[in-house]
Parts: C-alpha cells; structure tokens; sequence
C-alpha cells in the first residue's frame, strides 16, 4: 500500500485573521478510505475543500503524485477531474436529468463520444441503483436519489480519490441508510475514499483509517479500532463520548 | 401659431446642436459667395441636389395631415411608403418648389423634432404651421409669411354667444385655450371672463365645448374651420377690425423655417411673393373643404371609418413597433448576457494583476454606460443618437436603424443587471459541483448556470418586452412610422382624436396580449416536462448498452 496519491504537507489556511486549518499532515494511498470526524467547526470540510482546491490553502502544499497543485503552472480545472466531490446539497445540474448528469463532464471535459459518455454514465448509474431514473430531473427525485446521482455522476469521470462532503447530513433519516450502503459498496471494490462524516458506525465499519480534527487540527489519526475504542487524546475522548451519548438519544 | 413651449430639456440638445450648425454650414456660405448662379446658389442650400426636403408633422389639419390615397394633390412622404400628406402646408411646399424649380420630398417628423432635423440637414425646410416668435428666430431662419390668421372663438351653434360681434359680448363667458400657447393670454381681453384652465389638445377642447363645460375657446381660423367641419354642432365667432382680440402679427402668421444664413431664404420670399393673398385664402379654404371628414354618426361608425381609411397604416405602424421591440429585446437581452457574464468572470487581483487592471477599465465603461442609459430618457437619447450622428459624424442612420440601435442598448442597460441578478440567484452549490468535475467558468456558465439563469430571468424579460412595445411611442421624436406616430398623424388629419386613440389602445393591447402569453409559453418549454419515464431495470437500454458494452 505504498501508492501515495495525494500528500499534504504543513496545509495552514486563514480566512481573514480567523486560522481554521493549523499546520495539518497527511498522506493518501490509492484503496484507502479516510473519514475525517470532529465536531461542527473544526475545520473538516475546509480541508476537504482543499484538496480539491475549492478553497486556497493560505500556505503549507498538497502533492498529487509528488508534483504540487499550488504552483502557477498547474491547472485545477483539470486537476479537478481527477478528485471528484460529493456535496452535502448533492449540487446535481438542477437544468439537466439524471443521465445528462453524468455525462455533460465526460463529454465537456473528457472528451468522449456522446455514446461512450452514455454507456458510461448507465453503468454508473446503476452501480448506485438508479438506472430507473435517467429521465428524472433532480427535483423529482428524493434527497437519498439525488445523493447516489451525484455520486455516479462523480464517478462517471473515473476519479483517482473521490472526496464525500458529509453526504448524508442533509437526507431523511429513512434515505440515509441506501447512500451510506452504496459507498460501503464502493469502499469494498477499492475506490480509494476521503469522507467528511457524522457517521460514527460507517467510519468505524467501512474505513480503513480514521482522522480526527479539533479546532483545525488535525489531533488524532489511525485505524478505526485504535481511533474509537482507544483513543490516545482527551480530545478525542470527549468528542466520542458526547458524540456517542447524543447518537443514542436519537 | 405657436402650438407649444419647447421643453426644457429639449431646448439645451437643440442649443447644443445649433452651436456646431455654425461650422457645419460655413462652408456652404463660403461656397454661395463663390457662384453667382442662382440655381447654383439654391442647391448650396439644399442637402441633396435639385430637391427641397421638407419637414412637417402630417397630423395638423388643415395644414398638414396624412391621407392613405394620394387624392386631392396629396403627396407620398418619403419616410413612411404608402402614406400621403396633404393640406395647406404640402400644397404650398409644392408651389414654392415649382416656382424655384425644385423636387419636391415631404418627411413626417414630430413637431419637437423638427428644428434638429433642420439643423442637422436631414431636412432643408420646415412648413409646418409653424409661427416665427423671437425664440424660435434665434436657432431657425424664417421667411416672409405665407398664410396670415386672425383669432376667433369657437362655440356651440346654439349657444347665446353664436351671434355675439365683439369680445364684449362674451362678458361673464367661460372661455379655455390650449397650454402653452399665446392664446391663452388672449382671453384677459374678454370684459368679466370666467377664464377656465387650460387645455391640452384642440380635441379635448371641442369635447367641452360639446359638453357646455366651455362656452368657448380661443383658435385660429384654419383650426376653428376645420374643427366645424367635422363637428357640425360647433360654430365660430369672428370679430371685425377693432372688436375682436389685439395680437402680434408674429404670433397670427406662419413662415417657412429655414437653417441661419440658409441661401434660401431670398428665393423663397421671392416665390411667395408670386402667391397672391386670394390664392392663399383660395388654398385654406380648399384644404379645409378637402378635410372635412362628414357628419359623425356616432362613436362606432367613426371608428370604423377611421379604421377602413387609415387601417394599412395601423398595420404597418404595428408591425414596425412588433419589429422593433422584438429585436431590441433579443439584442439588449444578448448585450445584457454578455455583460453580466464579463461581470461575473472570478478576477484574481494578487495572480494577475495587469489582467485585473485590464478587467476593471472595461468594468469601468461597462459601468458608465449602464448609469448613462439608465439615467437619461429613451426620448433624450434617440434625439442625440439619430441627430447627433447626422450633425457630428454625418451618419445617414435611417429612423429604423437608429431605433433598433437606442431600443437595444436601452434594454440592454436594464437587462444586464436584471441577468447579473439571475447569475447571482442561482445556487452556489450549482457552479462548485460544475468546478469540481473540472469545468472552467465558460464551460459552467454556459452548460449549468447561464440555462438556470435565463429561465429565472423570462419574466423580467417577458416584461421588458411588454414594455419595449409601449416604449417605442417615443421614438415617434425621430419619426420612425410606429403605432403612436401613426396614430397622432390619423387623430390630428381627422381631429377625431378619441376614436382613433381607441382604435391604438386596442392594438398595443392585442400586441402586449399575445406576446405575454407566448412568452409564459416560452417558460413552461423551457421548465422541462412535469413527468419523467421510469426504466425497468430488466428492460432498460441501460442494460443492453451494458451487455453490448462488455462484448
């Protein structure tokens, strides 16, 4: 497991005099799924936001396969094709179906043939279930639909890392369940993951390594087990015990 | 007969285009001194050689008024084919221009319009009505007389005033006049007059007068003749020598308008010095005959009169405003688009910074010419547009091509920010899903936020268009042959302004009508079907494109 993929060295970014990102450290090697866990605020989805360069990190560097994407030269636009991202808001193209979705990047970006975008696309389409729903546009699907469009949508551009921005915060409780059991499908044939979540028993499950962040540090970072049930950190400790106390309650 | 008061606003564009008239007309002066020939000297006048090009309104019956025939001596006017103006006026120009062997070509202009167009030479004469006040003689040349007025009282022909003789016999009368005009002032001249506000139209005061609101109000006698003619209830009192109302001579004559120091002005005064006053009274009385539009049979029948007479003009003025408010919209929709896009392009100030200085010198004039043609009105900008380019640039632009040109980048000023505001409304989440599969901002304008963002904006669009038809009135200032300049010329040629103005609400409103329902058609098309197929997996092409895939 030695294929680094991704590399982020000493990332610091500010918004205005505010530091939400402090000096954060970490390595992505292809099979590998991440989930990033922490309460609200602790800088999560900014570092997401990061590698993919939605957001400017303010200093520090991110290589992707040891060249960095910070320098002037390199282009995020096509860099972007290689990282795709799942919102909270699932974001799908509100003007265009769930097929055309899926395609209008393969053919815009990539290149392919309407034909090969298509083919594609349904394949993809059906991996996440929704192969039924093609014609659909994304408001007459629910949120639980939309999500797993958007992630075939991510997918149909055949992405090194595929980033997950809390991708069931904002589901019904009944569709939570079908999305987060199309990316443990996913996890399982070896797409190599980076997710943001609330999660705590997917993490635990499906995850092969487990990063807690803190107030924009990154404070505690390994595999599931060690992470959960032996946690070296008071921090972490605390954010698990309120964490798993509320999660019963519900 | 002064008819109205310059506006304000019109008068500092005309200063304004009188004051670079001098060095546009210095060299013909020039020119003038150098030939002696008389046909030689005429043609230094003249914009185009061997012709007099005259200006008039084609709506002032019965000196000038447009007719669909070319009955009666009328003559075709040259900006609005099919259309024929007669009166006083046209059968003068025609003399004039015989007698200094010239062709003759009548434009249609509105009244405000008529001293720019002299000035900038798209006309070489105004014949109009129009009387020489000391202001007006400040900007515009004017010849001799050619038709001398004395003023009357108009009244209803069984009224106790119908016999009156002199001004004393209309003590305690209440008498009107129109605004802004001299004979307003006249009626202190009546003993004990009941003076009532004035009015705005010669139509509205024979309406009161119908009405017994008025007793009476103050016109000329060309205006008072033809007003009888169609009004058979109306008579008008004239006063002999000394009993009637004491005036200007300016005020009661009308004169040939003519650029300063124009080569014309001596051979028109010899011309008209040829035209005997009998020919003159002969003419007026004709023309008055010639206009008389019958006895009216009721509100209807007027309308359809004046609909069978002049309907080929209705169309052509509904078309050409159709054309122009369409066109104009789709432009100004384009410009708009265009803006809001350069507008919404992400500028790095730190990365590239001679590119940020370049982007925010055209933000600058992007800027400028939104506030300029939000802030001035359509009116202001279509007579410094289409006169302006004639008199600085000398552009010919013909009223059409100049009212596409002020209607489209009007609308585009009101729409750039109207589409900068759909850009804004539509989700973020909607460009950062389209950034993170790799599209730049051209691609994610056009492919994701730009669909999204029209179809936002259609309403405002819908009603842009909706107002662009009505707008297009204004343009009437530079005579393009739209729905209301065809209405003014038909209600001022019949003087059954009501009627012909209902015939014109009617149209705009079919026009708005149709296109507000086209366009929320448009919307619905544009919205996407309400329902979608479902695809059963066993059955779907997704998995026969699937097996066919993995052959």
């Amino acid at each position: 497991m030695n294929d680094v993929i991704l590399e982020v060295q000493h990332l610091e970014k500010k918004f205005g005099d505010n530091t939400v990102l402090r000096d954060i450290n970490f390595e992505v090697s292809a099979g590998e799924v991440i989930s990033i866990i922490g309460s609200s605020g602790s800088g999560k989805s900014t570092l997401l936001r990061c590698l993919n360069l939605l957001e400017e990190p303010t200093s520090g560097n991110i290589l992707y396969r040891d060249q960095s994407i910070l320098e002037g030269h390199f282009s995020p636009t096509k860099y972007r094709t290689k990282i795709g991202m799942v919102f909270q808001q699932f974001n799908l193209f509100k003007n265009m179906n769930a097929l055309k979705n899926c395609t209008i990047g393969q053919t815009k970006i990539l290149n392919r043939s309407q034909k090969e975008a298509e083919e594609i696309a349904l394949k993809n389409l059906e991996r996440v279930g929704m192969d039924p729903y093609i014609d659909a546009r994304p408001h007459q699907l629910s949120g639980g639909q939309q999500q797993r469009v958007a992630i075939a949508r991510a997918l149909s551009m055949n992405p090194d890392i595929l980033l997950f921005d809390e991708p069931t915060s904002a589901l019904d409780p009944e569709t939570v369940g079908e999305v987060l059991e199309t990316m443990r499908l996913l996890a399982e044939k070896g797409l190599t993951m980076v997710v943001v979540t609330h999660e705590m028993a997917f993490a635990r499950d499906v995850s092969s390594r487990i990063m807690f962040m803190d107030e924009g540090v990154m404070v505690e970072s390994g595999p599931p087990e060690q992470v959960i049930n032996h946690p070296e950190h008071e921090r972490t400790k605390t954010f698990l015990k309120r964490y798993l106390s509320e999660n019963t309650t519900h | 007969m002064e008819k109205r008061i310059l506006k304000y606003c019109f008068s500092v564009i005309f200063s304004f285009l009188a004051f670079f008239s001098i060095f546009y007309s210095f060299p013909f002066i020039v020119n003038a001194q150098e030939n002696n020939d008389d046909l030689d000297l005429i043609n230094s006048g003249l914009e185009e050689e061997g012709v007099l090009t005259v200006g008039m309104e084609a709506n002032y019956a019965p000196f000038n008024w447009s007719q669909a025939s070319p009955s009666g001596g009328a003559i075709e006017i040259d900006n609005s084919p099919g259309e024929y103006a007669n009166g006083y006026d046209v059968q003068m120009a025609a003399k004039l221009a015989e007698e200094l062997g010239l062709e003759l070509k009548i434009v249609k202009l509105e009244w405000d319009g008529l001293p720019p167009a002299l000035e900038s030479g798209m006309i070489d004469a105004i014949i109009a009505g129009m009387s020489p006040t000391p202001e007006r003689k400040r900007e515009i040349a004017f010849s001799d007389s050619y038709y001398e007025s004395d003023m009357v009282l108009v009244v209803n022909k069984d009224s106790q005033y119908a016999k009156a003789t002199s001004l004393a016999d209309f003590d305690g009368a209440r008498v009107t006049a129109q605004l802004n005009t001299f004979h307003y002032e006249l009626i202190d001249q009546i003993p004990n007059v009941d003076q009532q506000t004035a009015m705005e139209s010669f139509p509205t005061m024979i309406s009161s007068v119908l009405s017994d609101k008025t007793d009476a109000y103050v016109s000329e006698r060309p205006g008072a003749l033809a007003a009888v003619a169609s009004n058979s209830d109306l008579t008008f009192v004239t006063f002999d020598e000394g009993e009637g109302f004491e005036t200007d001579d300016v005020d009661t004559s009308v004169a040939v308008g003519l650029r300063l120091d124009s080569p014309l002005i001596a051979p028109i005064n010899e011309a008209l010095a040829n035209i005997s006053q009998d020919t003159r009274d002969q003419l007026m009385e004709d023309m008055v005959e010639l206009n008389e539009q019958g006895e009216s049979k009721g509100f209807w029948s007027d309308v359809r009169n004046i609909w069978s007479t002049y309907s080929h003009q209705f169309f052509v003025g509904a078309r050409n405003t159709i054309i122009i408010a369409f066109i104009s919209t789709l432009v100004g929709f384009l410009i708009g688009l265009l803006i809001a896009i350069y507008r919404t392009i992400p500028m790095n100030k730190k990365r590239k910074p001679i590119r940020y200085a370049f982007y925010k010198f055209f933000e600058f004039l992007i800027i400028a010419y939104i506030e300029i043609f939000r802030g001035t009105p359509m009116m202001v900008q279509a007579m410094m547009i289409f006169y302006g380019s004639k008199l600085f640039f000398n552009i010919d632009l013909s009223s059409m091509v100049a009212a596409l040109i002020i209607v489209s980048i009007n609308t585009g000023a009101y729409l750039t920010e109207v589409i900068r505001g759909g850009i804004i409304g539509v989700d973020p989440g909607q460009s950062e899903a389209a950034k993170a599969i790799g599209m730049n901002h051209f691609q994610s304008m056009t492919t994701v936020i730009l669909p999204q963002a029209i179809r936002n904006t259609l309403p405002a669009l819908g009603n842009e268009f909706v107002v662009n038809i009505k707008d297009t009135s204004v343009l009437n200032v530079i005579a393009v042959t739209e729905l209301f300049f065809i209405t003014r010329s038909a209600a001022g040629s019949t003087y059954k302004t009501f009627q012909t103005f209902f015939i014109a609400s009617v149209l705009y409103f079919v026009m708005t009508f149709i296109a507000t329902r086209l366009l929320i058609l448009l919307e619905k098309y544009m919205g996407g079907a309400n329902s979608y197929t479902m695809h059963k997996s066993s059955t779907t092409m997704a998995i026969n494109i699937k097996k066919g895939a993995d052959k």
